[in-house]
């Protein structure tokens, strides 16, 4: 029990980046975890327990988008992985400086302006998973993932660079 | 090894996560590649700034109690010691037991058994833990010191922590709390150095990860030092620079 419950707070920090409303978000990691209660006996014995409830999450989340019409999740992330290799215009000295500078609010309003799929593999990545457990949690391939999250840096370094206060 | 290449590697270089030969091919490249240093410069300091400027939300403690009285208790789990997480949620019971029999159908008892992610598990909580200390958890009144905040937590814990470093001028003993950590509750020790702020997480190891030699590291961009020692699990954790939180550590776990 602990072990499940253990990762309460990361699905909460993904579901509150995912949803941008922190009540949706706690109904979103509630429901998650109603899900994985009824599909425990489907969890196989030995793999990635953190995995299984962040994907869990994210087709909750899907689910409810595509329930309320706003968003065409699964489009969506066709069409971030149709526009071929990453194009990333180089950044000078000056622009890492003026990055490095940035504030909280101004971070976290770039991450929020990505498009979701990008916002996804971005803070999988930054909760430490692997491409493997990140290519689990979205049902991708793991070449996918890498490039995918090398196009969602690009693009967060983009707009990071081009932030002025 | 192309610009491309290097590129496609530039992250995991940064992590060290290449094998000996690729992490050779890509420094290599790099020393003679002025577009790929900047590439790799440009990584290295996103990794940076979300490490340390991205927020990090944690679950409130209600929902925490809501999940907790949604789930259902195992055989295998090890007693629950508090009553703060006991169901307090309509309906809680009736789900707990349905998804219980579910669980013990299903033969899933293993679903609660991952030990290869537990210590990252600790170390995840203990930063979050941390966060919401720093979202401003009241803390009992020290004018007296260790000697006043120890005694605080009788009564308000079921067992005595065992911490004897009351703070010097270097590491100011600011307070105490008690507050959840995973399913248990913890002492909670907060020290102040210049404006940055320790919390140690004091609890009952039994169940837990804890390891018997200190195992430190940078997690989410906080240094985290966990160990063990008579039958208590210790979480250390700040924005402080690993020396620095080692330093602390090394005063605490002195007997």
């Amino acid at each position: 029990m602990r072990q499940a419950l253990a990762h309460a707070d990361a699905l909460y920090n993904f579901a509150r980046w995912l949803a941008r409303d922190p009540v949706e978000a706690e109904d979103l990691v509630q429901e998650a975890y109603m899900r994985a209660l009824g599909a425990a006996p489907q969890f196989e014995p030995g793999s990635n327990l953190k995995a299984w409830l962040f994907r869990i999450l994210r087709n909750a989340f899907i689910d409810r988008r595509r329930r309320s019409q706003r968003e065409a999740s699964s489009r969506y992330v066709e069409d971030v992985d149709a526009d071929g290799e990453p194009i990333e215009p180089a950044i000078s000295e000056l622009q890492l400086d003026q990055i490095r500078a940035l504030v909280a609010e101004d971070v976290s309003a770039a991450v929020h302006s990505l498009p979701e799929a990008f916002r996804t593999v971005i803070l999988l990545d930054l909760e430490g998973m692997t491409e493997a457990e990140v290519a689990n949690v979205l049902g991708c391939a793991t070449g996918t993932v890498k490039s995918r999250l090398s196009r969602a840096r690009a693009a967060l370094r983009e707009r990071l660079a081009a932030y002025r206060p | 090894m192309d610009c491309s290449k290097a590129r496609e590697l530039n992250l995991d270089g940064l992590r060290g996560r290449l094998a000996s030969g690729s992490a050779a091919e890509l420094r290599e490249h790099l020393s003679t590649c002025a577009p790929c240093r900047d590439h790799a410069d440009a990584e290295r300091v996103l990794s940076e700034v979300l490490d340390a400027r991205l927020p990090q939300h944690a679950a409130s403690l209600a929902l925490k109690r809501r999940l907790a009285a949604s789930w259902p208790t195992s055989s295998r789990a090890a007693p629950a010691p508090r009553r703060i997480w006991r169901p307090a949620w309509a309906g809680a019971r009736a789900i707990a037991a349905a998804a219980g029999v579910a669980l013990v159908v299903g033969g899933s008892t293993a679903f609660f058994v991952q030990q290869r992610s537990e210590l990252s598990q600790l170390e995840s909580e203990t930063v979050n833990d941390h966060l919401r200390m720093l979202g401003g958890t009241p803390l009992a009144q020290v004018a007296g010191g260790l000697h006043e905040v120890k005694p605080w937590f009788g009564g308000k814990l079921d067992f005595a922590p065992a911490v004897r470093f009351a703070g010097n001028d270097d590491f100011l003993l600011q307070g105490g709390a008690v507050e959840p950590f995973l399913d248990r509750r913890a002492a909670v020790f907060v020290y102040k150095r210049r404006l940055h702020t320790a919390s140690l997480f004091v609890v009952q190891a039994d169940g837990l990860a804890f390891p018997t030699s200190l195992r430190a590291g940078i997690v989410r961009g906080f240094s985290v030092a966990l160990w063990k020692a008579g039958g208590q699990g210790y979480a250390l954790v700040s924005d402080l620079n690993l020396p620095e939180l080692l330093d602390l550590q090394a005063k605490i776990a002195s007997p």
